[in-house]
């Protein structure tokens, strides 16, 4: 038998052969006992093997084999182990992203508002603070403010939109 | 979740936890797997200290690469690809540090596995499983490290030729002829020891 042939025998065994070769093989092995006696062998070995893998366990016990793997994460990645949760990736993944995307929200937000709700300048000299003022907060608001710093009041008018309620009856409220 | 107890969570959600960091779920992992793990490193090095020592190192390697699992094979699958890996390396360097063995120099010049005469009554028949065992993991330490591990990827991890061939870095024909010959020497290992007992 030549080395070829039981390469093949062996191939026609572990199911590595295309149909019409493994029926050849099969063949021959009906009609040559030589043939057929390795098959056999190989068959019982590898059947052995399967079926009686050796079960091992780690000859430590679990705190002193982890012991070992900590260590030597901890010494790799120490930022990452030294606080849980933090390892850059996930980090990345589970607080950046949502921080970056939360910080463009309330810059749009922002943006937004200024654009629709641009107060009047305060005072700036204090010859204007002691001036009484009176101010709109909203272009199209029916909240009126009358801010005089000199008696440290400030009175807000709320009243409907005109079209809503044709007879204006503004109620002042006092905050200081 | 640090500091929690993972006993009842799945390997999902130990990885899960695991990639957001937590130590604490990895340790839960390496405690539930670290026994196959170890295994694995044991039949191919044969040595008990070795096999500590990289199926460790494969943990450490795990956590690292946690972001690369994608849940396609079990967990233990994937960590036990990552411990071969390394026990292959390992051999690797061995093998460049001593002068190749009789055994692998049969294998290149034709090899004695065609001159070993064919077992005709298995030896392990009858035999109870544990006994099987200890056998086959007794014969197994007597193949060299080439052998021992075509075998152990093909028998044990049920890899086909090809998948051994890319692992271990060699042809299919090699992968072939290294089978053929571990299972001949397992079937005549195997034998005497039926002799002897």
């Amino acid at each position: 038998m030549t080395q070829e042939q039981q390469l093949k025998l062996q191939a026609f065994l572990d199911g590595e052969l295309a149909e019409s070769e493994a029926r050849e093989i099969l063949a021959w092995t009906q009609r040559d006992g030589a043939a057929a006696a390795l098959l056999s062998e190989l068959k019982n070995t590898r059947q052995a093997m399967v079926q009686a893998e050796p079960h091992l366990g780690v000859p430590e016990t679990r705190e002193f084999f982890w012991s070992k793997i900590e260590r030597e994460i901890r010494r790799q990645e120490p930022a990452a182990a030294a606080a849980p949760g933090a390892s850059r990736p996930a980090m990345l993944r589970d607080w950046l992203l949502p921080a970056v995307a939360a910080g463009a929200l309330v810059l749009v937000a922002a943006g937004l508002l200024v654009h629709f709700n641009v107060p009047k300048p305060a005072p700036e000299t204090a010859a204007d603070a002691d001036t009484p003022t009176v101010e709109t907060t909203l272009a199209n608001s029916d909240a009126t403010t009358y801010r005089d710093a000199s008696e440290g009041t400030t009175l807000v008018w709320f009243s409907p939109a005109a079209d809503d309620n044709p007879a204006p009856n503004k109620k002042p409220t006092a905050i200081n | 979740m640090s500091g929690q107890n993972y006993s009842t969570t799945d390997d999902e959600m130990l990885v899960q936890a695991a990639r957001r960091g937590e130590l604490a779920a990895f340790e839960e992992l390496v405690f539930r797997h670290r026994d196959p793990i170890y295994a694995r490193a044991f039949s191919m090095t044969r040595k008990e200290q070795d096999a500590v020592d990289l199926s460790q190192e494969a943990w450490v390697k795990g956590w690292q690469r946690l972001e690369q699992f994608q849940g396609d094979a079990s967990f233990t699958t994937w960590m036990t690809r990552i411990v071969i890996n390394l026990c292959l390396d390992h051999l690797r360097k061995q093998k460049r540090q001593r002068a190749e063995s009789i055994e692998e120099m049969d294998e290149e010049s034709g090899g004695v596995e065609r001159q070993m005469p064919v077992v005709t009554v298995n030896p392990t028949a009858g035999l109870e499983r544990a006994e099987l065992r200890v056998k086959i993991d007794e014969a197994l330490g007597r193949l060299s490290a080439e052998h021992r591990t075509v075998l152990v990827l093909h028998e044990f991890e049920e890899m086909d030729y090809k998948a051994i061939a890319k692992t271990v870095g060699c042809s299919m024909g090699t992968v072939m002829s290294r089978l053929f010959y571990a299972r001949r020497k397992m079937a005549a290992l195997l034998a005497d020891m039926r002799k002897i007992t």
